[in-house]
């Protein structure tokens, strides 16, 4: 769970840049329509004063010619004011205006008083839309207004439009954080409880009210999920336990009657160890399935499987040392796994055993339980007949068994190594058959235990 | 050696009709009164009203699960063992009933010899306190148990821890059946039944040391197990 904090982190933070940077541009597109619209309107308001000036002015030309112009333009020049006006005479002397001389590069376009065309000139740090005529008898005439007003205007409009965009994404980021807070608080809700269950807690459900939305809909349906898991959990565990009450019950009233049963001894302890080998049978599948069932989930305590395997090792070791074994045990102490005691001595035990059966006078029966590589490892090593290549991939399955044990007579239900490989799996330990020389060699990988 | 009187008395709380009469049968042949109830109900309610020194109490019960009504039994004042015979005879299912407070737990199907041993342990555990005593003297054989050394006419005998153990658990059972089951739950604190008789090779190796050092103290019992016989005329 410390694990995914940063990541939820991190996704919150995704989701409020992307919905801050969605708003942002969305403000900013929107405002550069305006900001074009304003231009466009300032503009033409421009043009169309001066337009309005030329119309005097071709009226005065038509009066009275150059004359006219020149008196107007004059009068025009000392009122001053955001105009530009020149007239010049053919050889290029200033006749009236508020030019010094004509502006260098200024192309002359035209003879006529209309505003078409019109261009867009640089002056004393200024911008200009000017008309540049030639009139008639090549009297250069020059009439402009200044577009200052138009962009001191836009100026302080793209002024106020950065700081209604910071603003922007100021609050476009904090809302989109909140939201997306909101949105991973209820999604951390779930994994909360996904690493619950996960930790064996089936039964543990969501507190509280659910709302009425979207994710309200997911935890009423991942609650119907578990409900449904846990039901049929404990259908497994009921199964198990009433098939274990109805037939061993009937064979609990055979065998009181087998011993009442005076005479034929010999046939009488036979039955019986028959009877307690189906017994064992039937519990070694019921311990397979039950520790099926239970994988990954909880209920593990730690054990200290170094001393587990010591009891066991104990046990066994007379046994095989009457069989004219060798063995030898190497045990580090004090190894502590996440564990069931009763299990770990019951998959020692069948490992042993079946080690025990199949191995022939002077063989090696090695076990070792070690931490190597921030693992815990319990292998156990024997010199015997080894496993048939054929078998290794379905030795671990439910009543395998070699053909040559049954040619030798070797008796055994096939479950032993099964319930070995369902132990291993609900401790989540890794069963492996190191390849060796001689024999065989079975290898359990424990997780440590952390803390 | 007086562990039993008739008056003892064992309540049977048991729903298969057949089975109790069996368990019954066992009880009456310890000389005890056996009482029978069929439900979970009425033999809390007995367990409570009546003086018993043993509770037999099955756990797929009408009414409940026996184990998970133990702590109830103790707490209405009951002094008795508490032995759970039960159809959920799986180690796991062993050892949640012994952690929950079971003084012993037998699964089903069970050998009427079987039972016999494991009650009579339970109902001589009630009245023997004498283990506390350092030295246990059968005739010619010493225990001594803090040194958990082991003499047989003042020879010493090396034995293992492991055979150390056994041997204390034998002494406690004196002159009564004692059966692999027990050994393996009682000496090495193994709830399963392990399918060949391992048992059978540590018993064999204590008893050759003893039988070496000129004591027969123990003798196998036909198929069931062994009894820790002392000497004639040297009981405890």
């Amino acid at each position: 769970m410390g694990v995914q904090r940063p990541w939820q982190a991190r996704a919150t933070w995704r989701l409020a840049a992307v919905m801050a940077l969605a708003v942002a541009a969305l403000s900013l597109g929107a405002m550069a329509l305006q900001y074009r619209l304003v231009e466009a309107r300032l503009m033409a308001a421009q043009r169309s004063l001066l337009a309005a000036d030329l119309d005097g002015f071709a009226a005065l030309y038509a009066q009275r010619r150059i004359i006219a112009l020149r008196e107007a333009i004059a009068l025009r020049a000392d009122l001053g004011g955001g105009e530009m006006t020149l007239l010049l005479d053919r050889q290029g002397q200033v006749l009236a205006g508020t030019l010094p001389g004509w502006p260098e590069g200024l192309a002359r376009q035209g003879e006529g008083f209309t505003i078409d065309p019109a261009q867009e000139i640089e002056m004393q740090g200024q911008r200009w839309l000017v008309v540049a005529r030639a009139l008639p008898g090549d009297f250069p005439l020059l009439l402009g207004r200044s577009l200052q007003p138009v962009d001191a205007t836009l100026a302080a409009l793209r002024q106020g439009m950065l700081a209604l965009l910071v603003g922007v994404l100021i609050v476009a980021g904090a809302t989109g954080w909140l939201a997306a807070a909101w949105v991973m608080r209820r999604i951390g809700r779930l994994n909360d409880l996904a690493d619950q269950v996960a930790a064996g807690a089936l039964s543990a459900r969501l507190p509280g009210p659910r709302a009425m939305d979207e994710f309200g809909l997911l935890e009423t349906h991942v609650h119907a999920m578990l409900d449904r898991i846990e039901s049929l959990n404990r259908a497994t565990h009921q199964l198990s336990d009433s098939i274990a009450h109805e037939l061993r019950t009937p064979l609990n009233r055979m065998l009181q009657r087998l011993s009442s049963l005076q005479g034929q001894e010999a046939e009488v302890a036979a039955l019986k160890g028959e009877m307690r080998q189906t017994i064992r049978m039937f519990d070694a599948l019921l311990d397979i399935s039950r520790a099926e069932a239970d994988e990954g989930g909880g209920g593990l305590l730690p054990v200290n499987l170094s001393q587990t395997a010591v009891d066991v090792w104990d046990l066994y070791e007379a046994l095989a040392e009457d069989k004219g074994l060798i063995p030898r045990a190497n045990i580090s102490q004090g190894l502590m796994v996440l564990g069931d005691r009763t299990l770990l001595a019951q998959l020692l035990a069948n490992l042993l055993d079946n080690a025990i059966k199949y191995c022939a006078p002077g063989d090696q029966l090695a076990l070792t339980v070690a931490e190597e590589a921030g693992q815990v490892i319990l292998r156990l090593a024997d010199t015997g007949p080894g496993m048939p290549q054929s078998l290794r991939d379905e030795a671990f399955d439910r009543f395998t068994r070699a053909e040559r044990d049954r040619a030798r007579g070797i008796k055994g239900h096939g479950l032993g190594l099964a319930l070995v490989r369902a132990i291993a799996t609900r401790h989540g330990a890794r069963l492996t058959l190191p390849e060796t020389a001689r024999g065989l060699v079975v290898e359990l990988a424990f997780p440590t235990l952390k803390g | 050696m007086h562990d039993t009187a008739p008056h003892d008395r064992i309540l049977i709380i048991e729903d298969d009709a057949e089975t109790a009469a069996a368990v019954a049968s066992v009880v009456r042949s310890l000389d005890c009164t056996a009482v029978h109830r069929d439900s979970l109900a009425d033999g809390l309610a007995e367990a409570a009203a009546g003086d018993y020194r043993v509770i037999v109490l099955d756990r797929m019960l009408p009414g409940g699960d026996g184990v998970e009504a133990m702590a109830r039994i103790k707490a209405s004042g009951s002094r008795a063992l508490i032995l759970v015979l039960s159809a959920l005879g799986r180690a796991a299912q062993r050892v949640e009933g012994l952690e929950k407070g079971a003084d012993d737990y037998l699964p089903k199907p069970f050998e009427p010899e079987e039972l016999r041993a494991r009650l009579r342990a339970l109902l001589r555990r009630g009245t023997m306190q004498v283990l506390d005593n350092d030295l246990l003297a059968f005739g010619d054989l010493e225990i001594r148990m803090k040194a958990r050394t082991v003499h047989v006419r003042l020879t010493h005998v090396p034995v293992s821890p492991k055979e150390f153990e056994l041997i204390r658990y034998f002494a406690q059972n004196a002159g009564q059946l004692v059966t692999r089951a027990q050994l393996l739950e009682n000496v090495w604190n193994l709830h399963f039944d392990p399918g060949t008789n391992v048992v059978d090779v540590h018993v064999g190796r204590l008893r050759r040391k003893l039988e070496e050092a000129g004591s027969n103290a123990i003798q196998t019992a036909r198929g069931e197990g062994y009894v820790f016989a002392p000497l004639p005329g040297s009981g405890a």
